[in-house]
């Protein structure tokens, strides 16, 4: 995406490349401290990357933060290592499983059942979930290739690897599990919610990577390590596919991201293929029946619903739920950008002057140029970015493979895989057919209502966005002028002010701690007790008016040979009289 | 005899120094200290206890203080070695650093910093404790007079409380160490100054009350050096003021005598007073650690910042030193080293912006990638390892200390049962979040970012008035808008130095190892007996007590 990196290549293959060294790094590690290692690492490239544009304030403002917040999962990362190294006197992957598996051999310790929580906290930390999932959504000022590779296929989801590949440590805690199902449910409904109001349609891909992510946490929740290993892995696909198309308008029109001043770009000259492989991935997003994003959704969803406690089965609720709503995003952003009448606005930038970046990428746009579509010619992607959409879309079919194959009984290498990995041992992999809801089998119970849900989202966003457009905006006004209901479009809109709130309860206090501080440390620890004690010699320096002879370094000299004289009197006779006696 | 050509090289050059003409003067300390660079690495080369402990050369020498024992004992382990390598090391950057920056009374400023580089070499090299304290002490002289002549505006002040408050507090070591001499004495009929003559009889001769008193002097010294939490005020000041190569001197050595005092000192001198302390002075660390990451936050001059910086990371020092077992102080050493690369290189790279824009406001200054690719690269590597990101050296040391901290509880099995616990490792790490807060919030107001530049002040056409004098008599020294090849041959050492050690830090770590069992060799029995007064029991310990008894 030449125009996407615009000048600098050298700093933005640095940063990719290193990336690609600490992702390796991260899930070839085989032990904690080298997995610590990588996860930081990508990390950095992280920070490297999103903070790529870095005249753009916002930019810089993001990569600092997906830095910062990474660092709050990364404590509990590192505590759990320590709890580990004290638990299990080993952090290597394969002697840890062993010590495991000869459970308690009697070595105490802070509580082991800390373990999976630290580790966990690490995890939410990376892959965005609830309470840490504010840096993503800003990270998507970097690059598109940068969102795509790192931000959505790849980095956010070593967290589902870490809790995949130390899963039998999540085995201490009899809660530990359902907590990371519970928090990736309502991870996924939560950010779903917000992706259904967001205009920017580079956002709307970051949140439902958000509530994507949600969905992996809760199949490694519920057991089923394969299909949250699974869903990474069709995720990984269909949403680079999604950002790589949204990176192919943003070139095509300057930016724009905002999905009211596109339309009908499936006829505009040149944006076939970018219009039809975002077909592909919305459709693979919102789970169309038969598609790679339906199956290994699926597997996660009979696992919940045919689970028996921790209330597993209202978390496949919420997570059908969610589905339906996934569909309706993703087909608002389809239906808004490709379908319907041609009509396009073009952004703000320029290709050749990256000083007139500006912040638009509130929920409430700024202006629109005066520029009109009539002035404005479309950059059609060339072969480069079309053949790259094509690979991956292709990719994206693949993946579809072993789902197939886990459909019919067959054994497939995923499942294979999967079954020989740590991330086997000990994990519940209960069978599920025995579970009854509304007289069906959580198969078939998914099946029903996972087609209905993603129809039925596809559908509403066809209504709304396609066929009746202007209802969309009718119902916005509507809740609008409703009190009562008021919150509900704005609350989404302005992403429930997560955001606000952490800004007003931790950093706000933190920087008032901070100025306190600041002023205790220069005018009472300095200014009273040294100055003050400093000023004692001058003082005495007055009384004994004839020794005042003016040099500073004279009183420093008295004072602390006095002083000391003083002191190691008394401590000489006090200890050696304790020691006569 | 090559340790005496170590301590003499620079004692030689600052005399050649003050013969030679002020042209000459800073290729002579260059070369000179460059000279000591080549034999510090000769002699590390020679050194054979790298893995194994113990000192070395070990020569037995004639007292030369007549009848106190006091002798000149040259010698070194591989902890000494690794912050006499470290001194080597950032002295010829820091007075290549001093190239453009210094051009007044050039021939005192290069001697003083000569002086500097012995005293602190004595300081780390020294067997006899009188020699350690005249090393300790004497590097105040020069120090005083970098800051006190070459420092900025406030400089008077800043001299005069570094150098009052430092040495008041090094006097209260004094009186220890004298205190254990003469008791030495009475036992034994003999003087001695010996490190491990005196620290043997300290550890298993003094009562408890003693060994405690003992501590608490030795640590009012050291505790003022290092600095720890409230003992800091003349730390920012001192450094702020400073002249860029009296800052990178400051903070990369300085402050490690203090800790290496502890390490070197206070540790094996008094077990039972260091454990009764550890509780005391770990949150000290905790305290200094969080303090000043919120301090670090709000400041708006970029060189205090990364002052009070050092406080805060000295506390992860402390807490690793006060862990009291092998992990803790292993991570200790290791970032005695850390610190000493990446902040001195960070003060290095302030210096060059200054010497650009007179300004280290980051109010006024920002966005500088644009103008100062090269430097930014380097502030961004440097800062990054001041952050503790794993690859770079600041990480290793950082993450030891904590996991010292950490599993320093009383029923370790692996021997080594600590006073600590998780919970003071766990509130310092959140020193990790503030660190990369204050840090990354640096880096995105002065390297990333639009350009914003001071106004009417496009390139040092105006000279601050702190160098008026200066700039009546030599020409200002023109320098690139990026940085010269000079100031990279400055960085470039250091920012690989930083990446060798946080990739591969094992060869340290091996050879830190040793030392630290050294150090703590008394401690697993005497903080068993701790904490069983505490009513806490190791379950591995009552054998050994009951072999200690008989």
């Amino acid at each position: 995406m030449e125009a996407d990196v615009g000048k600098g290549y050298a700093r933005f293959f640095n940063g990719v490349s290193i990336f690609i060294l600490a992702m390796c790094t991260l899930v070839m590690a085989d032990n904690l401290i080298l997995l610590y290692l990588g996860w930081e690492g990508v990390g950095l490239a992280s920070y490297l990357l999103v903070g790529y544009y870095y005249k753009k304030p916002s930019a810089v403002a993001a990569g600092k933060k997906a830095f910062i917040v990474n660092r709050v999962g990364d404590l509990g990362l590192a505590v759990g290592i320590w709890l580990i190294w004290v638990n299990y006197g080993t952090i290597e992957f394969n002697t840890l499983f062993q010590v495991w598996q000869d459970m308690d051999h009697g070595v105490g310790g802070f509580d082991k059942s800390l373990i999976p929580y630290c580790l966990m906290l690490g995890a939410f930390g990376k892959s965005a979930q609830l309470p840490l999932y504010v840096w993503l959504p800003d990270a998507m000022e970097g690059p598109t290739p940068v969102s795509a590779l790192i931000h959505a296929a790849t980095m956010v989801t070593a967290g589902v690897y870490l809790i995949a590949r130390t899963y039998p440590l999540f085995t201490l805690h009899p809660d530990a599990l359902a907590t990371v199902a519970w928090v990736g449910g309502l991870t996924a409904i939560f950010s779903a919610t917000i992706g259904m109001a967001q205009y920017d349609f580079k956002r709307v891909f970051a949140y439902s990577t958000i509530s994507q992510l949600g969905y992996m946490f809760m199949g490694l929740g519920v057991g089923t390590t394969f299909g949250a290993a699974y869903h990474t892995l069709t995720h990984a696909f269909f949403k680079a596919l999604l950002f790589l198309t949204a990176g192919a308008i943003m070139h095509g029109f300057a930016g724009q991201l905002d999905l009211r001043k596109l339309s009908g770009l499936r006829k505009v000259p040149g944006f076939k293929i970018v219009s039809w492989t975002m077909l592909i991935g919305c459709l693979w997003l919102s789970a169309f029946p038969y598609s790679a994003g339906m199956l290994s959704k699926d597997v996660i969803l009979v696992q919940a619903l045919g689970g028996k406690d921790h209330g597993f089965v209202w978390l496949g609720w919420i997570g059908l739920i969610t589905a339906a709503m996934t569909a309706y995003y993703a087909f608002r952003v389809w239906f808004r950008v490709c379908a319907g009448p041609v009509f396009y606005m073009p952004g703000e930038e320029t290709h050749d002057d990256h000083d007139a970046h500006h912040d638009d990428h509130g929920a409430h746009a700024t202006a629109p140029t005066s520029t009109t579509s009539h002035e404005f010619h479309p950059h059609a992607p060339r072969w480069a970015m079309n053949g790259v959409l094509i690979v991956i879309m292709l990719g994206a079919f693949a993946t579809g493979i072993p789902g197939y194959m886990e459909m019919r009984g067959e054994s497939n290498w995923a499942q294979v895989m999967m079954a020989h990995s740590s991330a086997f041992a000990g994990s519940v992999q209960a069978h599920v057919t025995d579970a009854v809801n509304f007289g069906m089998n959580p198969h078939q119970l998914v099946e029903l209502f996972g087609t209905i849900a993603s129809l039925g989202g596809i559908a509403i966003a066809m209504y709304f966005h396609l066929l009746q457009r202007k209802s969309a905006d009718k119902l916005r006004a509507w809740l609008l002028a409703h009190n009562s209901i008021r919150w509900i479009p704005v609350a989404m809109e302005n992403k429930w002010y997560v955001d606000e709130f952490y800004h007003a309860c931790i950093r706000g206090p933190a920087w008032i701690a901070g100025q306190i501080l600041h002023f205790t440390d220069k005018h009472v620890v300095d200014g009273l007790m040294v100055n003050g004690i400093g000023r004692i010699p001058a003082a005495l320096g007055r009384l004994f008016q004839p020794l005042y002879n003016g040099v500073l370094q004279g009183y420093a000299t008295t004072m602390a040979g006095g002083a000391a004289l003083v002191v190691a009197w008394v401590v000489y006779r006090w200890l050696t009289s304790g020691v006569a006696a | 005899m090559i340790q005496y050509l170590l301590l003499l090289l620079p004692i030689i050059s600052a005399l050649v120094i003050v013969l030679s003409s002020q042209r000459a003067a800073k290729w002579i300390a260059l070369i000179g200290s460059t000279a000591s660079l080549i034999v510090a690495a000769v002699f590390a080369v020679q050194f054979p206890h790298w893995t194994t402990g113990g000192f070395w050369p070990d020569l037995n020498t004639s007292p030369i203080l007549g009848n106190f024992g006091v002798d000149l004992k040259i010698g070194v382990d591989s902890v000494s070695l690794l912050l006499v390598l470290l001194t080597v090391f950032l002295t010829p950057l820091a007075i290549a650093g001093s190239f453009s920056a210094i051009t007044t009374r050039m021939r005192e400023y290069y001697a003083w910093f000569m002086i500097l580089e012995a005293s602190m070499l004595l300081a780390f090299m020294s067997r006899d404790i009188i020699f350690f304290y005249v090393g300790y002490e004497f590097t105040l002289i020069p120090m005083f007079f970098l800051i006190s002549i070459w420092g900025g505006p406030m400089r008077g002040p800043a001299a005069i409380k570094f150098f009052i408050f430092t040495f008041l507090g090094s006097v209260f070591t004094l009186t220890s160490v004298i205190f254990v001499a003469v008791r030495h004495f009475d036992s034994t009929g003999t003087w001695t100054f010996a490190i491990a003559d005196l620290v043997k009889f300290s550890s298993t001769q003094l009562s408890a009350r003693e060994q405690f008193w003992v501590f608490v002097g030795l640590m009012s010294g050291f505790a003022i050096k290092t600095p720890f939490f409230p003992t800091h005020a003349w730390l920012p000041l001192a450094h702020d003021q400073a002249p860029t190569g009296g800052s990178v001197i400051l903070a990369g050595v300085l402050l490690k005598l203090g800790t290496y005092g502890v390490f070197r000192f206070a540790l094996p001198m008094a077990p039972i007073g260091a454990v009764e302390c550890s509780t005391f002075f770990a949150i000290l660390g905790i305290i200094a650690i969080l303090y000043m990451s919120l301090v670090c936050w709000v400041q708006t001059d970029i060189k205090k910042l990364i002052a009070y910086s050092s406080v805060s990371h000295m506390g992860f020092v402390v807490l690793g030193l006060f862990a009291l077992n092998p992990i803790g102080l292993q991570g200790a050493v290791m970032y005695m080293v850390n610190h000493g690369l990446s902040t001195g290189a960070l003060f290095l790279c302030i210096g060059m912006m200054y010497e650009r824009y007179h300004t280290k406001d980051m109010e006024q200054l920002g966005g500088l990638v644009s103008k100062m690719p090269v430097w930014s690269f380097f502030m961004i590597i440097f800062t990054l390892s001041s952050v503790g990101l794993p690859g770079l050296n600041g990480f290793v040391g950082e993450f030891l200390c904590l996991m010292g901290a950490f599993v320093a509880e009383h029923d370790q099995p692996a021997g080594y049962p600590g006073v600590l616990g998780p919970w003071y490792a766990v509130v310092a790490a959140i020193g990790l979040i503030l660190g990369a807060m204050y840090l990354l919030i640096m880096l995105g107001k002065i390297v990333w970012g639009s350009l914003r530049e001071p106004h009417g002040q496009e390139h040092a056409q105006d000279h601050a008035q702190d160098h008026g004098q200066a700039h009546a008599q030599h020409a200002e020294i023109q320098l690139p808008t990026d940085l010269n090849f000079r100031e990279i041959a400055i960085l470039a050492p250091i920012a690989l130095a930083c990446l060798a050690i946080g990739l591969y830090p094992k060869p340290l770590l091996n050879a830190v190892e040793p030392c630290v069992k050294d150090a703590l060799v008394n401690y697993p029995a005497v903080i068993d007996q701790y904490n069983a007064k505490r009513g806490l029991v190791n379950p591995g310990a009552p054998v050994k007590q009951a072999e200690a008894k008989p």
